[in-house]
Order: structure tokens, then sequence, then C-alpha cells
């Protein structure tokens, strides 16, 4: 498939419906969609799919800080020369987004990696040991997070 | 001495000590008796919070910090950081540097292929064929120092180029060299395609079909073994894959003998490649001017490293530092496909499954922990005894 013709057919996916979704096109190869309402997320994902436009190159999780309060996830896509950009926002505290791990067998070390890194809880993921981190790792210290202070770690160091 | 099991499922941790893996890896395998019904992955040991510490440091001083995630192949971070970087400053290194990124990428590829080409057979027993590899491989390391002065990190990236040029002496002692290891990859195909112990070893092993291999989301030469067609430089080419084109290296078959088939194919397209770029070097300048700020924006940039697609992510916000840096490596993807794949295998034949995708393995003893679930007593096993014990599994078998 031609990256134009991709384009066109994700566009079309992610327009279906009434969903509040937004789209632009930054760049001639990608597509970017802002995903408004979080229950749209799983259906757009299964309607790429099924066009096999689901291979899912990377899960981006961004910490846009303490003032915004909220943390964005990037979704990328990545069918051939193209590349299709979901982004969904939610708010730093209590922070959950459904698992692709039913959809995206290969989802699920992203979102594993991304439970821990930003906190975000991730509902029906099977696996929620630590991929990345130690084991003793505090509860609730994010590393990713903006607002992140190593120094609160002095006390893991000392208990080995 | 043979410990004495009662029959019920066991969990053998292999790892995670795996010292030049840049992820090493903890691998969970259920086994029962000798077939693995289960597997999980835990990675982490060495994790260096290299994302976050790009974030402290400003934009110069990362392209030497992300030269840095990956002892094998280090060109191919620093590449993928410059073009991210350059993409946000809306600036194009020129064309030479860019045939010259290409050129020690290519290298690259040819000696981290070998490097695998050497660990798995020596994963299989094939001692022989691993110093036979790796005794080839130090003459592309040789032709990489002599290029960039350093036989690892060869720090050849600027911010809009490359540090150094490519003079004709230089041109010819890769010429010759690439003669020389044309040569041996021609005898390696044949050994791994013909060697019948060796071929007990890979054929049929590790089957990945190819709509296993889309779902999980495999990538690079384990994805392109069972035919998908996954290979950035073809298509999405970057820097100058599109002037210097590359053939797509696709096998059907999608067991360990196709991964070595498809890796060792690679390694022809690699030469002819580089023999291209010498030919028709294009003429010019080396660097481009940077401006001093990098504007705020996105960047996404995917390349094809020796072990398969790797994702750059960059969020500049205006300032000296980047925001936030996403690094995806192949090895992850590959890992999740690894560890579903090992299912109903032989224990014998974890080390070759695991070994088959590349995850930079090193040679270093391995702990491996039989624990038994029932009375809490336990039987380890160094990764030396089961690599052992998958050669003498198979070498009863041929009796």
């Amino acid at each position: 498939m031609k990256t134009e013709e991709i384009l066109s057919l994700a566009e079309q996916i992610v327009k279906s419906w009434d969903w509040a979704t937004e789209v632009s096109r930054p760049k001639p190869n990608q597509l970017d969609v802002k995903v408004n309402v979080l229950n749209e997320l799983l259906p757009i994902i299964v309607g790429l799919r099924v066009k096999r436009l689901g291979y899912l190159s990377a899960i981006v999780g961004i910490d846009l800080g303490v003032q915004v309060n909220e943390l964005e996830v990037l979704y990328y896509f990545c069918p051939g020369d193209a590349v299709i950009v979901l982004r969904v926002r939610v708010p730093r505290q209590n922070a959950s987004l459904p698992s692709l791990s039913e959809i995206l067998a290969s989802a699920e070390v992203f979102e594993r990696e991304l439970r821990e890194m930003f906190g975000i809880e991730i509902t029906g993921l099977h696996e929620t040991e630590h991929l990345y981190l130690p084991d003793d790792w505090p509860d609730g210290v994010y590393p990713l997070r903006k607002d992140f202070n190593p120094s609160t770690l002095t006390v893991q160091t000392e208990k080995a | 001495m043979e410990p004495n099991f009662p029959a019920k499922n066991f969990t053998i941790p292999i790892g995670p000590q795996h010292p030049a893996l840049k992820e090493p890896g903890l691998f969970k395998f259920v086994v029962d008796g000798e077939i693995i019904t289960g597997a999980s992955v835990r990675l982490g040991y060495a994790h260096r919070g290299i994302e976050k510490a790009a974030e402290e440091r400003n934009w110069v001083q990362d392209l030497y910090l992300i030269e840095r995630v990956c002892g094998i192949c280090s060109h191919i971070h620093a590449f993928a950081y410059s073009l991210a970087v350059e993409q946000l400053a809306n600036v194009q290194a020129p064309p030479r540097a860019q045939a010259i990124r290409i050129l020690v990428a290519e290298l690259e590829r040819i000696h981290s292929h070998f490097l695998w080409m050497g660990v798995s057979a020596h994963e299989a027993g094939f001692d022989t064929l691993f110093m036979y590899a790796w005794r080839d491989r130090e003459k592309v390391m040789d032709l990489l120092e002599e290029l960039t002065g350093n036989r690892v990190n060869y720090s050849a990236n600027l911010l809009g180029g490359v540090k150094f040029d490519v003079n004709a002496a230089q041109a010819q002692s890769i010429r010759s060299t690439l003669d020389f290891l044309e040569e041996r990859v021609r005898h390696y195909q044949n050994v791994v395609t013909h060697d019948e112990m060796f071929l007990q070893r890979t054929r049929g092993i590790g089957v990945m079909t190819r709509s296993q291999a889309e779902v999980m989301g495999a990538v690079g030469p384990t994805a392109r073994a069972s035919n998908v067609p996954r290979d950035i430089r073809t298509i999405a080419p970057y820097a100058a894959y599109s002037q210097f084109p590359v053939q797509m290296i696709l096998d059907t078959r999608g067991d360990l003998e196709a991964r070595f088939e498809v890796r060792l194919e690679e390694l022809f397209e690699s030469i002819r490649l580089i023999r291209e770029i010498l030919n028709a070097m294009p003429e010019g300048e080396l660097t481009v001017r940077m401006p001093r700020r990098i504007p705020a924006g996105e960047a996404v940039v995917r390349l094809e490293a020796p072990r398969g697609e790797v994702f750059y992510f960059i969020k500049s916000n205006g300032t000296d530092k980047p925001e936030r840096l996403k690094i995806r490596t192949p090895t992850i993807c590959n890992l999740n496909s690894v560890v579903r794949l090992a299912v109903g295998h032989q224990l014998a034949d974890a080390p070759m499954i695991l070994a088959g995708i590349d995850p930079c393995f090193s040679c270093n003893d391995r702990m491996v922990q039989i624990s038994k679930a029932s009375d809490g007593s336990e039987y380890s096993m160094s990764w030396k005894e089961l690599r052992q014990h998958g050669i003498d599994y198979y070498k009863r078998l041929s009796k």
C-alpha cells in the first residue's frame, strides 16, 4: 500500500462514527490523531488492526509537568513508510489507560514500561511485575515524571 | 548427578547475568519435564536511566550519551539521534555526510552479524565456527578503527554531519577487506546450510509463522526470516538509502536456519552496498551549520539497526535540553516474541532460540537455578551447563 493510501484509510477509520478525534497532518507521511474520549481508543486501534495498519512501533509517555497536571501518551503505529500517532491525555493523579494487549500482543512490554515509569495504571494488563525497575523499588515513585527526585532513593541503596 | 524430581512443573530462571547484552534479561521458563510450557521475561539489570539523563543534558552532550546506549550498534543510536535533532532544527546533513553515515552503519551491520553468528554457533556447541567468525569480525573492527579511530563508539556523527572523511587509501583498504569477507561469508553460508550436526540444531527449531511475527511485532532479521517485509532501509529510506537502495532479504521458513540465512544474505547485501557507496561517493562538505537553538517540536526517526527497527522520539521545548527522549530498541520487540515462541520446545533448544534473535548475547557464564516447587530444595545449573545439556541432548538423539 502507498503511504497516501495508508494515511487516508487511517483517517477514515479515526473519523468514523461520531468519535471526538482531532486529525492533522504535521508531515507528509504522518497522521496526528488526538483522541479526546478515552473510551474511543480501543475501538480505533481495533479498526487499525483489522485494516492491517496495526504495527505498533512504540508507546511514548510524556509528563507535561506539574502545572498542566497531565500525562500525555502517544501510540505510534508505523505501517510501511507512514506514521500514525494517537494522542491521549490522562490526569497525573490516578492515571489509568486500557490495555491493548488483548488486541496487540506486542503492546504488553511497552505498557509495563509505561506503568512503572509514569505511574499509569493499565487496566487489563496480565503481567504487572516490574520490567525495568528493581523489585524493591519504592511504590509511588515514577522516574520519568518531571518531579522525580533521585535523592529520595538513598534509603534504598543502604538496604542492600 | 541427575537430580531426582517428582513430575511437576518447575520454573527455571535463566539469567539475569548477560553482561554484553544491552538489556541483560532474566527469562523464566516453566518446564514440564523437558518441555517448556510457559515463559516470561524480566529486564532492567543494566537500566542506566539514559532517557532521564538525556533530559538533564544539552543537545550536544546528549550525542555522546546516546552513542553509549549500546556497545555493539553504537553508531546507529547516534545516527538516529542526529537525524532527529536535524529534523527538529530543519536542516539536512550534506549528501557526503549522509553517505559516510550509512557506510559506517553497514560496516557496523557486518561486524554485528559476524558477532551474532559466532555467539549462536557457540550456543550450538560449534566452537570452530565461533572462533572463525570472530577472527573475521576483527577485520571489520580494524576497518572501523582505521576510519574513525575507535573500534567501538566510533563517534562518527556530529549534529549536522560527520567528523571524518574517507580518503582514497581508506577506501582501498575497505575494498580489499570486503573481498576477503565476501569469500568468508560464502564459506559460512555453505557451512550453516550443509553441516548436518548444525542443521539438527537449527532446522525446524523456533518456528515463527508470518502472522505470529506480525502480531508479536517482531522486527529486523527475525521478522524477515518469517517473511514479514519489514526493513526500514527499503520501506522508508532515510539518509542516503534512497540514493543507494537496499534489496530486502526475505525467507518463508521462519525457523533458526532461516534466521541464519537471512543474516548471511544481508552480509552480501551490505558488502555490495559499501562497494557501491565507495564507487559513487557524493562530493561536498561534511557538515552543515546547525542553529544554536533547537526549535520546539516533535521528531520521530526510524532506522534499521543490525537487529531491526530502532525508534527515536524527541520532543523539544525550545531550550538547550530535550524535553523528552524516547528510545525503542529492536531487542525489546523480539524478546517479546521469543518468550512466546519457546513454549512447546525442548529445554535443550532454549539457548539457541534465545540466541536466534540476536539479543547481544555474551559468552559469559549465567546462573540457571532449577527450583523445586514442592519442597523448596534447589538445584543450580550454570548457563554453561545448560548449553552443554543442549549439546549432549542432541548428541544422544543422533546416536
